[in-house]
C-alpha cells in the first residue's frame, strides 16, 4: 500500500468561511487503491475538507483555502490548473441523491459528452452501460433507459449519481454521506458497491456511521472542530484509538 | 481540548412530573372545536365569493363586449339597381385593363351614377342611403366584369353610417324613418364586413378597418420581444450567476425593482426624448414604440427571471459541477432550461401588459390618424389600444360598435399571444 506514491495528499489545509476557521491545519493523503472515512460529529469540517479536493468550495464566495493539495504531484490550486477537468479526474456524489431531471441515459450521458469521452452514439451507449453496470444499476433500469432519472427510488438514484460521476472515469471518487437519505438496504448496496469500486479508484467517504466506516475503508481520519484529531488504519482507530476524544467518539459516548 | 467529550452531553432527563390527563370533554374545549370548523366554512365561503365575484365581473366584461361588439365585424347593405348600359360611361374597354381603371371609373362620373340610382330608386334622400364608399363597390365589380358596362344590374351597397346604426338598433329619428320605409321593401340586408378586417382608421365609421392597427401592434410587440426577452434573461443571469454580491449590485437590484414600479407614461417621456429627440427615429413608428414599450417590459422579465433562476435547487448546479461541467455549461445545460417555464410566466406578463398600454405611445406620436396599414418597423402605425381610444372619442355613433369590435380584437390578440406562451411553458416544463 505504501510503497506506490499517494494519489492524493493535502498538507496543512485551513478552510476560512470570510473570518471563521473552518478547518484548521489538516494533512492526509489517499493512497490510490484504498478507501478512507471521514468521521467526526457534525459541523466538524470533514465535508469542508472532503469539498476542498476537488474544489467545490469555490463555488463558495467567501471560502478561502490554504495549503497545499496535491493529485500526482501537481498542486491543484495551482493557477495552470483547470478546474473543470480536476473535477472529471476526481468525481463526487453527494449526500442527497441529485440526479438531473432528465432521462436515465442522460442522466449518465451527459459527463462524457461534454468532455468529448464518446466518439459514438455507439461509443457513448458503451459508456453509459458499463457505468450503470459498475454502479450495480444496470440490471434494473436497462428496459428504461429513456425514464426520467427523478422517477427512481432513492437508493438507485444514488446509485445512478454514483454511475454518473463513474461515467466520466476519473481517478478519485469523493462521496459526502452518501447512504444518509437511504434505508438499511439500500445502503448495504452502495457499501458493496463501494467494496467493488474500490482499487480502481482512490475513494474518499464522509459519514455519520462509524459501522460503516469500519466495513468499506481501510483507513479513517477523525475530526473534531475543524481539526484533525486522529488518521490511521481503520482497525486502529476502531480498536485501538490514541486519543481520547476518538475513543469517545467510536464508542458512542459522544455524538 | 484535554477536557473529555462526554463531559460535553447532556445529563439524564429530570425527574418527570405526575402525568395529569388533559379533559377534551370540557365545554371550553368543545366551543374552540366548534368555533375553529366555523373559522374554516367562513373563509372557504370568503375565498368562494371572491372567485364567483371575479369570474362574474369577467363574464359581464366579456358578454358586453361581444354583444355590442359583434355588430361591429357586420355592414348593413341595401340593394340598388344601376343601369350602367343607360349611363354610357365614357370609358374604353382597354382602360379597364391595367393601373389606370380606377382613375378611368372615377374620372368618368362613377360615384354620381350611383348616388342618382339610389335617389331614383328611394327618393330625394336616396343618395345619403349610401356609404361614401358605396360607388367603390361597383368599381371592384366593373373592374371584374366589364360586361357590366353594357347593361342594368343590381348591387349590395354599403349604406352610410346613421342608417346602419338605425338598423342595427337605435339611430336618429330621419335614419329611423328611412329604414322604416325601407325594410317593408325587403331591400335592406347585413353581411359580414370584411373591410373591417383588412383596412385601416378613416373618418369615415363604415369604411374603417382593424387590420392598420392590429398590424401596428404586431410590428411592435415584435420589436418589444427581440429587445426585451434576451436582454431580461441575459441581465437575470448575470445577476445571479455571475455578479458579485456587494453594493453596485444592491444598487442595480433596487433600481430594477424600481424601474418596474414606474408609471408607464414616464416610459413613454423617455421615448420621446432619447429615441426621437436624440436619435431622430421617425415619429408613431412600431420600431420607437417596441424600443419604449421594451424599456417598460425588460424589469418585469429580469425580476421574473432572477425569482426563477433561484429557485433552481442548487444541488443541480453542484451535480453539474461535479462531473466537470463548466460555469458556462452550468447555466445554459441545467439551469436555464429548469428557470424557463418561469422565466416565459414574466414574459407573458410584461408582455401582455405592454400590449394593452395606450399612454406611453401616445407620447411618441402613435395617436396620429394613420389611414394605412405600416408596411414596415418605420412606417407610421398606431397600436390597438390606441385606436380603440381614439374611436371612443368619436362623436359620430356608428364609431360605437367598431371600438367594441376593436376589444375583441385586442383581446383575440392577447389571447393568442398568451396561449402560445402557455404552450410554450408546457413544452420546456421538467416532470420532476
Amino acid at each position: 500500500m505504501s510503497n506506490t506514491p499517494p494519489k492524493m495528499t493535502a498538507s496543512h489545509v485551513t478552510v476560512h468561511y470570510g473570518t471563521k476557521r473552518a478547518i484548521d491545519d489538516v494533512s492526509i493523503d489517499i493512497d490510490q487503491d484504498e478507501v478512507v472515512a471521514f468521521i467526526g460529529p457534525s459541523g466538524c469540517g470533514k465535508s469542508t475538507f472532503l469539498r476542498t479536493l476537488n474544489r467545490m468550495n469555490d463555488t463558495v464566495a467567501s471560502a478561502r483555502v490554504e495549503g497545499d493539495i496535491r493529485l500526482d504531484g501537481h498542486d491543484i490550486y495551482a493557477p495552470d490548473m483547470d478546474v473543470v477537468q480536476l473535477r472529471a479526474r476526481v468525481g463526487m456524489v453527494f449526500q442527497k441523491p441529485n440526479p438531473f431531471p432528465k432521462s436515465i441515459y442522460e442522466n449518465v450521458a451527459y459527463g462524457p459528452r461534454i468532455h468529448g469521452l464518446a466518439q459514438s452514439k455507439s461509443d457513448m451507449d458503451g459508456i453509459v452501460e458499463r457505468s450503470l453496470t459498475r454502479a450495480g444499476l444496470w440490471a434494473e433500469v436497462k428496459d428504461r433507459l429513456s425514464d426520467s432519472g427523478t422517477a427512481l427510488s432513492g437508493g438507485q438514484q444514488q446509485r445512478l449519481c454514483i454511475a454518473r460521476a463513474i461515467a466520466v472515469d476519473p481517478e478519485v471518487i469523493l462521496m459526502d454521506e452518501p447512504c444518509s437519505a437511504l434505508d438499511p438496504i439500500a445502503t448495504a448496496k452502495i457499501e458493496e458497491l463501494i467494496h467493488e469500486l474500490r482499487g480502481r479508484y482512490a475513494i474518499a467517504i464522509v459519514t455519520h456511521n462509524m459501522q460503516q466506516a469500519a466495513r468499506v475503508s481501510q483507513r479513517t481520519a477523525f475530526f473534531h472542530l475543524g481539526t484533525l484529531v486522529e488518521f490511521g488504519r481503520t482497525s486502529d482507530i476502531f480498536t485501538n484509538p490514541r486519543q481520547e476524544r476518538t475513543k469517545d467518539y467510536i464508542t458512542g459516548r459522544y455524538g | 481540548m484535554s477536557k473529555s467529550l462526554v463531559a460535553q452531553l447532556p445529563t439524564g432527563p429530570a425527574e418527570p412530573a405526575q402525568r395529569v390527563p388533559t379533559d377534551w370533554t370540557t365545554g371550553a374545549m368543545q366551543g374552540r372545536i366548534r368555533r375553529r370548523y366555523a373559522a374554516e366554512r367562513r373563509f372557504r365561503l370568503m375565498g368562494l365569493a371572491a372567485v364567483t365575484l371575479s369570474a362574474g365581473f369577467l363574464a359581464f366584461l366579456l358578454a358586453t363586449m361581444l354583444w355590442q361588439g359583434i355588430g361591429g365585424f357586420t355592414e348593413t347593405r341595401v340593394t340598388v339597381p344601376v343601369d350602367l348600359g343607360a349611363a354610357k360611361l365614357a370609358v374604353t374597354p382597354a382602360q379597364l385593363d391595367g393601373r389606370g381603371a380606377d382613375l378611368a371609373l372615377a374620372g368618368a362620373g362613377l360615384e354620381g351614377i350611383v348616388d342618382t340610382s339610389a335617389s331614383r330608386a328611394y327618393g330625394k334622400d336616396g343618395d345619403n342611403l349610401l356609404s361614401g364608399g358605396a360607388w367603390l363597390t361597383v368599381r371592384e365589380a366593373i373592374k371584374a366584369d366589364p360586361s357590366l358596362l353594357t347593361r342594368r344590374a343590381t348591387f349590395d351597397l354599403p349604406v352610410a353610417s346613421p342608417i346602419d346604426v338605425a338598423y342595427k338598433g337605435k339611430g336618429a329619428p330621419e335614419a329611423e324613418a328611412m329604414v322604416a320605409r325601407l325594410t317593408p321593401r325587403g331591400v335592406l340586408s347585413r353581411s359580414l364586413n370584411t373591410g373591417f378586417l383588412d383596412s385601416a382608421d378613416s373618418t369615415d365609421p363604415t369604411r374603417v378597418g382593424i387590420w392598420g392597427a392590429f398590424k401596428g401592434s404586431l410590428l411592435t410587440m415584435l420589436v418589444t420581444l427581440l429587445l426585451a426577452f434576451p436582454i431580461g434573461v441575459l441581465s437575470a443571469l448575470y445577476l445571479e450567476e455571475y455578479a458579485p454580491r456587494n453594493r453596485w449590485t444592491d444598487i442595480i437590484e433596487v433600481s430594477i425593482n424600481n424601474l418596474a414600479a414606474v408609471p408607464s407614461i414616464i416610459f413613454g417621456l423617455l421615448g420621446l426624448a432619447v429615441f426621437l429627440g436624440t436619435f431622430g427615429l421617425p415619429r408613431s413608428a412600431p420600431i420607437v414604440g417596441g424600443l419604449t414599450l421594451a424599456l417598460m417590459t425588460m424589469p418585469v422579465i429580469v425580476i421574473a427571471g432572477r425569482n426563477a433562476i433561484k429557485a433552481v435547487p442548487p444541488s443541480i448546479r453542484d451535480a453539474a459541477l461535479g462531473v466537470g461541467a463548466s460555469p458556462i455549461q452550468v447555466v445554459f445545460h441545467h439551469v436555464l432550461p429548469l428557470a424557463l417555464p418561469g422565466i416565459l410566466t414574466g414574459t407573458i406578463i410584461g408582455m401582455a401588459r405592454a400590449l394593452g398600454e395606450t399612454a406611453p405611445l401616445l407620447l411618441i406620436g402613435m395617436r396620429a390618424f394613420i389611414a394605412a396599414p405600416p408596411r414596415g418597423l418605420t412606417d407610421p402605425a398606431t397600436v390597438l389600444p390606441v385606436q380603440i381610444f381614439l374611436w371612443s372619442d368619436q362623436v359620430d355613433r356608428g364609431f360605437v360598435e367598431k371600438t367594441s369590435a376593436a376589444i375583441i380584437a385586442l383581446l383575440v390578440f392577447l389571447l393568442a399571444m398568451n396561449g402560445l406562451a402557455i404552450y410554450l411553458r408546457n413544452r420546456f416544463e421538467t416532470r420532476w
